[in-house]
C-alpha cells in the first residue's frame, strides 16, 4: 500500500504521527518503508532518532536521488541504526522499518518527466520489497504533491497499488478550514488530480483526515478547568465539529482522531509503549489512537467513497 | 566491417567485470511462458531466448549502452574507457528475475577517441584510452564506484525498472523479499594455476565474486555463472530471512502459513544450481558447495519447512480427532 500524508499548514503533526504510523504498522509485522519528501526541512531523522542521517543524507538522499544525481537514495534501517534505547531492541514479530530521508537542502523543485519516471521506478522497486510505503510530503500544495499525483494517475504503473491519502488537520477553525480547502478547494488536491487525468470519485474515495492535537475534554489534562473554560470548550468543540461536517470533512471522513500529547509538544518522537506503560510519561490514549490510526489505515471498511 | 577493418583489433579481453540484481517478479502468480517473452521482449530484432530443460528459464536480448567515462580504480588512477556495457535480463520459471550489466575490456587500446562506429562493433566492449590497468580496474569495480565513475549497477537497475512498468504486471507479491546485487569481475588465470572463484557476502544485500578463469572464456558465458550465483544466493537469503523472523514453535497458525505457504507455492522448486553452465565454469561452483556449502544450507531450510509442515498436518489431525471424541 502507498500512503501519501499531506497538511494546509505546518506544524500539524503531521511528520511526527506518520512516523508513529509506520512505527506502530512495523511493530504489527508489516515491512514499513518511511519516505521523507519534505524537501528543504526534514524532520524525520530527528523523529527516529537518527542523529547522524541528516548529515549522511546530503548528496544521496531522495531530493539527490529524483534529480538523477545519485543511482540509489540512502536507505536507513531504523531498529539497527536508531540512538533510541527502547527501539534499538527490535521487536521479535515485528517486520523491517527503513528510512528514505530527504537531502537537508534542496528545497523545493519543478517536476518533470525525469524525476516523475525516477519516483515511479523507485515506488515500484519498494514495493517488492515493503507492504507499507509511507510518503511524506511538504505542507501544502507543493511540487512533491503534484509529483505524487501525477505519478499515481491512471496511465502510470503506480495506479495498480492501492494508494491511500492521509491530510492531517489541527483541530482549531483555521486549520479545519485549511484542510478543507486543501483537499476540496480551486487548488485543492481532488482538482489537481482530475486535471493529471485521476477519476474524481476515486481520488476523494482515497482520502482521509487525521485530525492531530486535538484537546481531550475528558482526560485530566482539561477536565480541571473552570467551569465557565469547560462549557466555553464544550461549546467550540461542538461548533468544530458542526463546521467540519459542513465542510465535508466530518466524523465519517476522519479516520482517526490523535489525542494532544504533552510528550509531543515538547519533543517530535515515537510514543512507545514503553513511555506508556514504564516510564509513563506519554498517556495510554495517544498510543492507543496512534494504533486505531495504523489498523484502519488497512482496513477497507474505513475507505472507498462515502 | 568497411571502414573498421584498418585500425588493429583490439587484443581478446583481459577483465570482465559486471553486476546482476536479483528480485521476485512483481506479480501474484509466477507468469507462464508466453508472458516472459513478453517481458523480455526488449528488441524488436531479436528473439527472446527460452529454455524448458532443465527448468524454464527465458533470457532477452542484449540491449547496448553507450558509455565514455572513467572507470573505478582501487588506486586511485585515472583510466578512461569508451564503448558499449551490455545489459540482459533473465526470467526464471517465470518467478525470479534478474538484470545483469555487464562489459569487458582489453589490456590497451588507441590513445585518442576513434569515431562511435568503432566501438559500436564491438558489443559489451569498453575499449580503454591506453593502457588497462586490471587488477586495479577489478579491484576497484568490486568495491564500488565513486562519483563520476562507470556505475554499471544503474544499468542493471533501468533494465529491471523498465521490465517493472509492464502493463501485464499487478505488483501483489505473495511475499515482501529485498533484492540482492551481486557484483563481479574476470580476470584471467595466470598461466599453469586453476580457475577460482571468490566469493564475499557484504552489507545490505551486495555480493561480490572474484573470479580468475581460463584465458579466453566468453563475458557471456562469466555473466551466466554469476546470475546463476545470484539466483541461488538470493533463493539462500530470502529463505533464510523469512525462516529468521518467524516464530516456527508457536501456535500462532496465521503467522505461520503466512510464511511457509508462499516459500512452498513460489520458492522452494526453484533449487537448481548449474542448470546451464558451459562444463569449464561448472567447476567453480564445486568450491562454493565445499564451503560455505550453499546446496547444504538450502537442503536444510527446505527440510526445515516440509517438516514443520508435516508436523502441523499432524497436529491439526489429532486436534480434529481429540475434538470429535469431546464432542461424543
Amino acid at each position: 500500500m502507498l500512503v501519501f500524508a499531506a497538511s494546509d499548514k505546518g506544524g500539524t503533526g503531521r511528520s511526527v504521527t506518520s512516523a508513529n504510523l509506520a512505527y506502530h504498522r512495523a511493530l504489527d509485522g508489516d515491512d514499513v518503508c518511511y519516505l521523507d519528501f519534505d524537501f528543504g526541512s526534514p524532520t524525520a531523522p530527528a523523529v527516529f532518532d537518527l542523529p547522524d542521517v541528516l548529515t549522511e543524507a546530503e548528496g544521496k538522499g531522495l531530493h539527490s536521488y529524483l534529480k538523477g544525481k545519485t543511482g540509489e537514495p540512502l536507505r536507513v534501517d531504523v531498529w539497527a541504526r536508531t540512538e533510541h534505547p527502547v527501539l534499538r531492541t527490535r521487536p521479535s514479530g515485528s517486520g523491517r522499518l527503513v528510512l528514505l530521508p530527504g537531502d537537508r537542502t534542496g528545497g523545493e523543485f519543478v517536476t518533470d518527466e525525469e524525476n516523475l519516471h525516477r519516483c515511479v521506478d523507485l515506488v515500484l522497486r519498494l514495493k517488492r520489497e515493503f507492504d507499507v510505503i509511507v510518503v511524506d510530503l511538504s505542507a501544502g500544495r507543493s511540487y512533491a504533491m503534484d509529483l505524487a499525483l501525477a505519478a499515481t494517475a491512471p496511465r502510470s504503473a503506480l495506479a495498480r497499488i492501492t494508494t491511500r491519502w492521509l491530510v492531517y488537520h489541527r483541530w482549531t477553525r483555521q486549520h479545519v478550514m485549511a484542510a478543507a480547502e486543501l483537499v476540496s478547494g480551486k487548488q485543492g488536491i481532488v482538482r489537481a488530480g482530475v486535471a493529471m487525468g485521476h477519476d474524481e470519485t476515486a481520488l476523494s474515495g482515497a482520502i482521509r483526515f487525521v485530525r492531530a492535537a486535538v484537546p481531550d475534554l475528558q482526560s485530566p489534562l482539561w477536565s480541571q478547568a473552570r467551569p465557565e473554560q469547560s462549557v466555553w470548550m464544550h461549546e467550540r468543540d461542538r461548533q468544530l465539529e458542526a463546521m467540519a461536517a459542513g465542510l465535508g470533512i466530518g466524523k465519517t471522513r476522519a479516520l482517526a482522531s490523535i489525542p494532544l500529547e504533552p510528550v509531543l509538544q515538547w519533543r517530535e518522537q515515537l510514543i512507545t509503549y514503553e513511555d506508556v506503560v514504564d516510564s509513563r510519561v506519554a498517556n495510554l490514549e495517544t498510543w492507543q489512537a496512534m494504533g486505531d490510526l495504523a489498523q484502519r489505515l488497512g482496513d477497507d471498511k474505513y475507505w472507498g467513497q462515502l | 566491417m568497411g571502414a573498421q577493418e584498418s585500425t588493429p583489433r583490439p587484443a581478446r579481453p583481459v577483465l570482465a567485470c559486471g553486476e546482476v540484481r536479483t528480485c521476485l517478479l512483481p506479480t501474484r502468480d509466477a507468469v507462464d511462458e508466453r508472458a516472459a517473452e513478453t517481458l523480455l521482449r526488449l528488441r524488436a530484432d531479436e528473439r527472446v531466448r527460452v529454455s524448458r530443460r532443465p527448468n524454464r528459464c527465458a533470457v532477452s536480448p542484449d540491449v547496448l549502452t553507450g558509455v565514455d567515462c572513467r572507470l573505478p580504480t582501487a588506486n586511485g588512477a585515472k583510466v578512461r574507457a569508451i564503448g558499449t556495457v551490455a545489459a540482459r535480463a533473465v526470467l526464471t520459471e517465470g518467478r525470479v528475475l534478474q538484470s545483469t550489466a555487464y562489459f569487458a575490456a582489453p589490456a590497451d587500446g588507441p590513445d585518442s577517441r576513434r569515431p562511435w562506429g568503432y566501438y559500436l562493433v564491438r558489443p559489451g566492449l569498453l575499449v580503454p584510452v591506453g593502457r588497462l590497468p586490471a587488477a586495479a580496474v577489478a579491484e576497484g569495480f568490486l568495491a564500488g564506484h565513486r562519483p563520476e565513475e562507470l556505475d554499471v549497477g544503474s544499468v542493471a537497475e533501468s533494465l529491471l525498472a523498465r521490465i517493472s512498468r509492464a502493463e501485464l504486471l499487478d505488483y501483489d507479491t505473495p511475499l515482501n523479499t529485498a533484492s540482492t546485487v551481486l557484483r563481479w569481475a574476470a580476470r584471467p588465470a595466470p598461466a599453469g594455476s586453476e580457475p577460482s572463484l571468490r566469493f564475499t557476502v557484504g552489507e545490505e544485500g551486495l555480493r561480490t565474486v572474484a573470479l580468475r578463469l581460463p584465458e579466453g572464456t566468453a563475458p557471456a558465458a562469466v555473466a551466466g555463472l554469476c546470475e546463476d550465483l545470484a539466483l541461488h544466493d538470493w533463493l539462500l537469503t530470502t529463505v533464510g530471512d523469512k525462516l529468521d523472523g518467524v516464530r516456527l514453535g508457536t501456535d500462532d497458525q496465521a503467522a505461520v502459513r503466512k510464511v511457509l505457504g508462499p516459500l512452498v507455492d513460489h520458492l522452494l522448486h526453484l533449487w537448481m544450481p548449474r542448470a546451464r553452465l558451459e562444463r569449464v565454469l561448472s567447476g567453480l561452483w564445486d568450491a562454493l558447495e565445499e564451503t560455505p556449502g550453499f546446496t547444504r544450507q538450502w537442503d536444510a531450510l527446505a527440510q526445515r519447512i516440509r517438516d514443520q509442515l508435516a508436523l502441523r498436518a499432524l497436529l491439526a489431525r489429532r486436534e480434529a480427532l481429540d475434538a470429535r471424541l469431546t464432542a461424543r
